[in-house]
């Protein structure tokens, strides 16, 4: 999904203007270098996915780094705004209430939730009955299940993420912007989309490969319904997830210390091997760290390749026991989801462990990327590179194409046979699947929008004030987003089972529960452009405004809102982009009439209307993909390190 | 961005606006295929103009699971339910859950169809049969051929963990002599595969995965008809059947709607509308679809509903230990 | 208007342990002429903008105050927030509004106060004129030169007649060129506005130019104020010396109690007990005594030096000469002379 993108892109980013904050061009800058200006910015925020960090920038010292300027000179007024200037925003000035509502707000959406169900998970452990899940077959199993596909899809990812990393950050290839953009499509869409349509792609019953002649025999086994299977899928949908986080650590490989090698003789594949690999291992830790997390909490993946194979993972196997409901569901749901939090937390210390003593702060130019020139090589790296992406992206949307235009089972797929029928009946003829888009773009962009008024204050807060009190929006709001959809979900269920407080409604089975979890999810999502261009604006823009007599509100308005609006819009993008395709969440959520997108997809290939669920899959890639150009469009009025195809 | 504010603003008003005022409105449960879900419920809006049916749809067991969970939680939204088997139905009337209602369709049909009491009544008979691949060797004309050694590994059925019907049709079987539970571990040591609903076992069979299949009669002749590669036979020892029973929850928000809605099921028109989507339709004196034999010759087997009941859970139990969870 | 005091104005950032650095200002006090132009000049950490910002409000002191007048504007326990004081900043960022024009950028401080239609026209006309940007009024701030903005800058100053305008080193980014034109307009615009003017800058000869008082700050503490003349002539310090104009501090072995400034007769005494080749050995205090060069004559009864160095300035050769203990001075010359040339002087 996009947001984590979003942060390993916006890490590197911040760290880099937060030296350059420190350690200003002029002689004053040096001054204000002794105050602790900008809060180092809490390490929560730093973290790229699930809740981990990625190294503060390891290769700029906060003296050397060069005064830059941004790429996009020009004379937009626009352009005006991103020239940093390495002052510091003023403390205080903001109203009192502001800290209240913010905190009130990350409380109510983050931590409430949470605190509801460690306690649940806890009853349950008192109260017995709930314990016993711990200790089933079915627990285990599925304990092994998840970490072996985990682990699997982490080896895969970084396989994946690290060679194509390698290859755009160091080498001349051409291209260059169409391949990263086409590198994080598996990332953008759905999981639920991706196993639909390799499934479709491979095994006996591929329309794809029928029609090509390629169909393996009759009773062959579907082989991506394993462990195997399962693993390779989570390992392709988060690679770029890997290659993000090595990108980001090797933008700041020293430029001259690689040169500084190659004078002292060593070939290219030493310098490689000897320095930019040793150098790009904490890029290359906290990419494995994050496709291990992510693949702990997938839904998706393992819920359509897993449970016709009757394989369970944690999250799956949350799943079933609150599908069949019984009295100990909460409580053992509880447990299980703590499970799985606790495994995600581990994760994320081990990874943390990893990355300490490896700073390797070095004195050098940054900023430029370590070039090799391949020559004869070049072509065959960009064939390499565009055949495997052919084989990740390309085989598999091309078999869920051709799987939603089979007039029935089993029919060879040819012009004549060709049937655009399931197209008519999702979007004319199903109401549930009407309904369901109907509700994804409602709380998709209620949840977009409805955030800013939360992420807008709460972004100024952070980069404003200092301290322990910013560190802990910090985490409080990354949380959330750090645990599985899986876990989120159950809290969410948890805390608004009962009627609410005062009002006496109780928000279960309505959207209003899902717009709720939905808030607290992408609340970092949202944060992290908004974040970027704070961070980006000349404070005393700001202090300006304050001088000419403008209160809180008053420059809010007519100073930081116009400068913010394009970072905003962005955010709206990215949250839209993926609450509108979002399952995990809503999986448990929903209810008559609440369905979403993700859940119709799954719905449908669950009862067998496979030929319907790839019909919507299509809808949502040419929806994903219309959104990301629509965003690639505005990317020159966007603040740097919004988008992470870019640099 | 000045009008993308107001644009989208608008825009979520108009959603929400758009959920508004119908003058009836009508939440239905059902495991029915969701084509044919679609189906119905566009026939009965049809009919009864000024009304608005929201449907939900999911394998029995889940939906079932989904009801229990809204009733417990205090906050069940479902009016009216059509699931798969009376057992399961039976199951909710013993507990209290449905509202008696006396149709005056139920004339039309056979006493054993439906309840004394009027809590639930049959819409279709639905019987299991065999479904396999047109380019299958073996061609299986009894469910013993699904044990042979040709069907090794090739066969896979709907798991009574998701589907009614599939439940009923292994207690069905389980009580036939010759076949009972035996059958079943034969057929898993022949490398026989239970999972999901029957929807999945015919895209499975259609598209060759696997060769062989129990599956639904509609679905299988259906398909037959669409042009996918499969035959469809009814097995020599006979058929299990279930008969798609529609019934009024006592806690329905919206009874008089539910009622119209049973009604209209019953009706002579709504057993039109299940004939032409390939159902045998439950009411007397009306036609097969095309593509079914004549209705004496299938021969349904029997099966205790009482007993049924009280084993249920056994039942299950004894079945994910041949198979699996799933 | 009112006069400005800062009393024993302090402002520590803290960090504890490894962190702990001093106080960025430490124990200033100073009370501002009226209607004068304060510069503030030091090297680079001497705490000059933390003064200036806390002047503005953007810092709180850790100790002490800052009053305008009766009103108490800041202490340890409050601050009157910035949007409260009617002051003005000139930044050395200029801080102009990309999203606004000239016009609205200057008018800005009037648009909160409620001034609008032809009363705010006027004044920010008035403005504008004021720093010969009428024609800009319309443009945005992109696409204006570096000086041009500087000017928008300090029209905005002018609009609400503040007590206090405050001037982070404006001309920092500016070129030679302009930086003299600027001064000018400074010059007028203090003239025009009749407010307290502070400008932080580490260039010297711009506060000798521009100011009415000197104040010079170093590692956070205030050395010594004084109005340009007097700051020249009379130094206070070693550190204030270096910082004023050019010139070389030599220590010399001086009789105590002697007046400040030295004629020729006591220190060419000085001068000639001088030891040849070493360092002044052996008794008697040592004073610091600061020589300019222009004070610096070639004449045949004076010291012999031996030429250091000689770089040629365009108008004239600097020289740097070498006292007979090793300890340099530097002086001016018309024409040129070798290094190691001995070189008579007085």
């Amino acid at each position: 999904m996009l947001g984590r993108p979003l942060r390993v892109m916006a890490k590197a980013r911040s760290w880099r203007w937060l030296r350059f904050a420190f350690g200003g061009a002029t002689e004053e800058g040096a001054e204000r270098s002794r105050e602790p200006t900008r809060a180092p910015l809490p390490k929560a925020l730093t973290r790229t996915l699930r809740g981990f960090e990625v190294p503060p920038s390891p290769y700029v010292t906060e003296d050397r780094s060069p005064k830059t300027n941004s790429s996009k000179a020009g004379t937009g007024w626009r352009a005006a705004y991103f020239r940093l200037r390495g002052q510091r925003m003023s403390a205080g000035g903001e109203p009192a209430w502001l800290l209240a509502l913010v905190f009130g707000a990350v409380f109510l959406l983050s931590a409430l939730p949470l605190i509801r169900l460690g306690w649940a998970g806890i009853k349950g452990l008192e109260g017995g009955e709930a314990v016993r899940v711990l200790f089933e077959a079915a627990t285990f199993a599925a304990l092994r299940n998840t970490l072996i596909t985990a682990a699997g899809g982490m080896a895969i990812s970084l396989f994946v993420g690290a060679l194509f990393a390698f290859v755009v950050a160091l080498t001349d290839i051409r291209g260059k912007l169409a391949l990263s953009f086409a590198f994080m499509l598996p990332m953008m869409i759905p999981p639920q989309v991706t196993a639909l349509a390799w499934v479709e792609m491979s095994g006996p019953s591929s329309p794809l490969l029928k029609t090509l002649g390629l169909a393996p025999p009759l009773g062959s086994p579907q082989p991506l319904y394993s462990l195997a299977g399962i693993a390779l899928l989570l390992g392709v949908q988060h690679a770029p997830l890997v290659f993000l986080a090595v990108k980001a650590g090797l933008a700041a490989a020293p430029r001259d210390g690689v040169e500084a090698a190659r004078l002292s003789g060593a070939s290219p594949w030493r310098v490689f091997r000897d320095i930019v690999l040793p150098l790009s291992s904490p890029g290359l830790i906290a990419g494995a760290a994050i496709a291990f997390v992510s693949g702990i909490g997938n839904f998706g993946i393992p819920a359509i390749l897993g449970i016709p194979a009757s394989i369970e993972t944690l999250p799956t196997l949350i799943f079933s026991r609150f599908a069949s409901f019984g009295s100990s569901t909460f409580g053992e749901i509880a447990v299980l989801s703590t499970l799985i939090a606790l495994i995600s937390a581990a994760g994320l210390l081990l990874q943390q462990r990893a990355l300490k003593g490896r700073d390797y702060r070095l004195i050098g130019l940054a900023g430029a990327r370590a070039a090799f020139t391949l020559g004869r090589l070049r072509i065959a790296a960009e064939a390499l590179l565009w055949s495997i992406l052919a084989l990740l992206l390309v085989a598999p949307l091309l078999a869920l194409v051709a799987s939603s235009l089979v007039p029935a089972y089993g029919v060879p797929l040819s012009f004549d046979t060709m049937s655009l029928n399931a197209y008519g009946e999702v979007l004319f003829r199903q109401s549930m699947t009407l309904t369901a888009l109907k509700n994804s773009l409602f709380l998709a962009s209620a949840a977009a929008v409805g955030l800013l008024a939360v992420t807008i204050p709460a972004g100024y807060l952070l980069v404003t004030r200092r301290g322990r009190l910013a560190s802990l929006l910090a985490i409080l709001i990354e949380i959330p987003y750090a645990l599985p959809g899986i876990v989120l979900a159950v809290a969410f269920i948890l805390a608004f089972a009962a009627p609410l407080p005062l009002i006496g409604v109780s928000l279960y089975g309505t959207i209003w529960i899902i717009l709720a979890a939905y808030f607290s999810s992408f609340l970092a999502v949202s944060l992290k452009p908004v974040m970027s261009a704070f961070l980006q604006m000349d404070p005393s823009l700001e202090e300006a405004a304050r001088l000419a007599g403008a209160g809180f509100l008053r420059r809010m308005r007519d100073v930081l809102l116009p400068l913010l609006a394009p970072a905003a819009g962005a955010s709206v993008i990215l949250v839209f982009l993926i609450a509108a395709n979002e399952l995990t969440v809503s999986a448990l959520l929903w209810s008559a009439g609440t369905q979403t997108l993700g859940v119709a997809i799954f719905n449908l290939d669950d009862s067998g209307s496979s030929d319907l669920a790839s019909a919507l899959s299509v809808l949502v890639v040419v929806m994903v993909i219309g959104l990301m150009a629509a965003l690639e469009f505005l990317a020159k009025y966007l603040p740097e390190g919004v988008l992470p195809w870019r640099n | 961005m000045k009008t993308l504010l107001p644009a989208v603003a608008a825009a979520l008003v108009a959603g929400l606006l758009s959920t508004a005022a119908f003058a009836e409105s009508l939440v239905l449960y059902t495991s029915q295929p969701n084509e044919d879900a679609q189906a119905t419920v566009d026939a009965f809006e049809a009919a009864n103009p000024g009304v608005e049916v929201e449907w939900v749809r999911e394998g029995t067991t889940k939906i079932m699971a989904k009801l229990m969970a809204e009733i417990e939680a205090g906050n069940p939204v479902a009016d009216v339910l059509l699931i798969a088997d009376t057992v399961t139905m039976h199951r909710l009337k013993e507990a209290g859950h449905l509202m008696p209602y006396k149709s005056p369709e139920a004339a039309a049909y056979d006493a054993s169809l439906f309840d004394g009491e009027g809590a639930y009544y049959s819409t279709k008979m639905i019987t299991t049969g065999i479904i396999y691949n047109a380019s299958a060797s073996m061609k299986p004309t009894g469910w013993q051929d699904l044990a042979k050694p040709e069907a090794k590994g090739l066969v896979t059925m709907p798991s009574p963990l998701t589907s009614g019907a599939a439940l009923i049709h292994a207690q069905t079987l389980a009580g036939i002599d010759g076949l009972g539970w035996d059958y079943y571990k034969a057929l898993a040591e022949n490398g026989a595969t239970a999972a999901g609903g029957n929807g999945g076992v015919l895209k499975a069979v259609a598209t060759g995965e696997k060769a062989y299949g129990m599956v639904v009669d509609f679905m299988a002749i259906r398909e037959r008809a669409k042009g996918a590669p499969v035959e469809f036979v009814f097995p020599a020892e006979g058929v299990s059947a279930v008969t798609e029973p529609v019934a009024v929850l006592k806690t329905a928000r919206n009874p008089e709607t539910a009622k119209k809605f049973v009604d209209f099921l019953l009706s002579e028109e709504g057993q039109q509308v299940a004939v032409k989507m390939g159902y045998i339709p439950a009411r007397d004196g009306m036609a097969l679809p095309a593509g079914f034999p004549a209705r004496e010759t299938i021969k349904v087997l029997p099966v205790d509903a009482a007993e049924a009941v009280k084993n249920s859970e056994a039942d299950l139990k004894t079945f994910s230990g041949i198979f699996g969870t799933n | 208007m009112a006069q400005l005091i800062l009393n024993h104005l302090t402002k520590d950032f803290g960090g504890k342990g490894a962190d702990r650095v001093r106080p960025a200002v430490s124990d200033v006090s100073l009370a501002l002429r009226k209607q004068g132009f304060l510069a503030l000049l030091g090297p680079s950490g001497c705490g000059k903008t933390t003064v200036l910002r806390m002047i503005a409000g953007f810092e709180q002191p850790t100790d002490g105050s800052i009053e305008l007048g009766e009103r108490r504007l800041s202490d340890a326990t409050r601050v009157l927030p910035p949007e409260k004081r009617n002051m003005a900043m000139v930044f050395q960022s200029y801080a102009l509004w990309p999203h606004m024009t000239v016009a609205e950028n200057v008018g800005y401080p009037l648009k909160v106060r409620g001034i609008s239609g032809e009363a705010w026209r006027k004044r920010v006309g008035d403005a504008l004129s004021l720093v010969k940007l009428t024609d800009f009024a319309d443009r945005r701030p992109a696409v204006l030169s570096g000086g041009q903005r500087q000017r928008v800058a300090l029209a905005r100053c002018l609009v609400t007649e503040p007590d206090v305008v405050l001037l982070d080193e404006p001309l920092a980014n500016l070129d030679q060129h302009l930086r003299k034109s600027m001064e000018e307009t400074f010059r007028a615009f203090h003239e025009r506005s009749g407010a307290t003017m502070i400008y932080v800058t580490h260039d010297q000869a711009e506060a000798m130019a521009l100011a009415t008082d000197v104040a010079v700050m170093s590692e956070g503490k205030l050395l010594q104020v004084a109005p340009p003349a007097e700051i020249y002539a009379r130094p206070e310090g070693r550190v204030v010396g270096g910082l004023i104009g050019r010139g070389a501090i030599v220590r010399l072995n001086l009789p105590e109690g002697g007046a400040r400034a030295l004629d020729w007769p006591l220190l060419g005494a000085a001068l000639g007990e001088m030891p040849a080749g070493e360092e002044h050995a052996g008794g008697g205090p040592l004073s610091d005594v600061l020589v300019r060069p222009e004070q610096v004559h070639r004449d045949s009864e004076g010291i012999p030096m031996r030429v250091l160095s000689s770089v040629f300035a365009g108008e004239r050769f600097a020289l740097t000469l070498a006292l007979p203990d090793g300890q340099s001075v530097k002086a001016y010359s018309s024409v040129p002379l070798c290094e190691g040339a001995r070189v008579p002087s007085s």
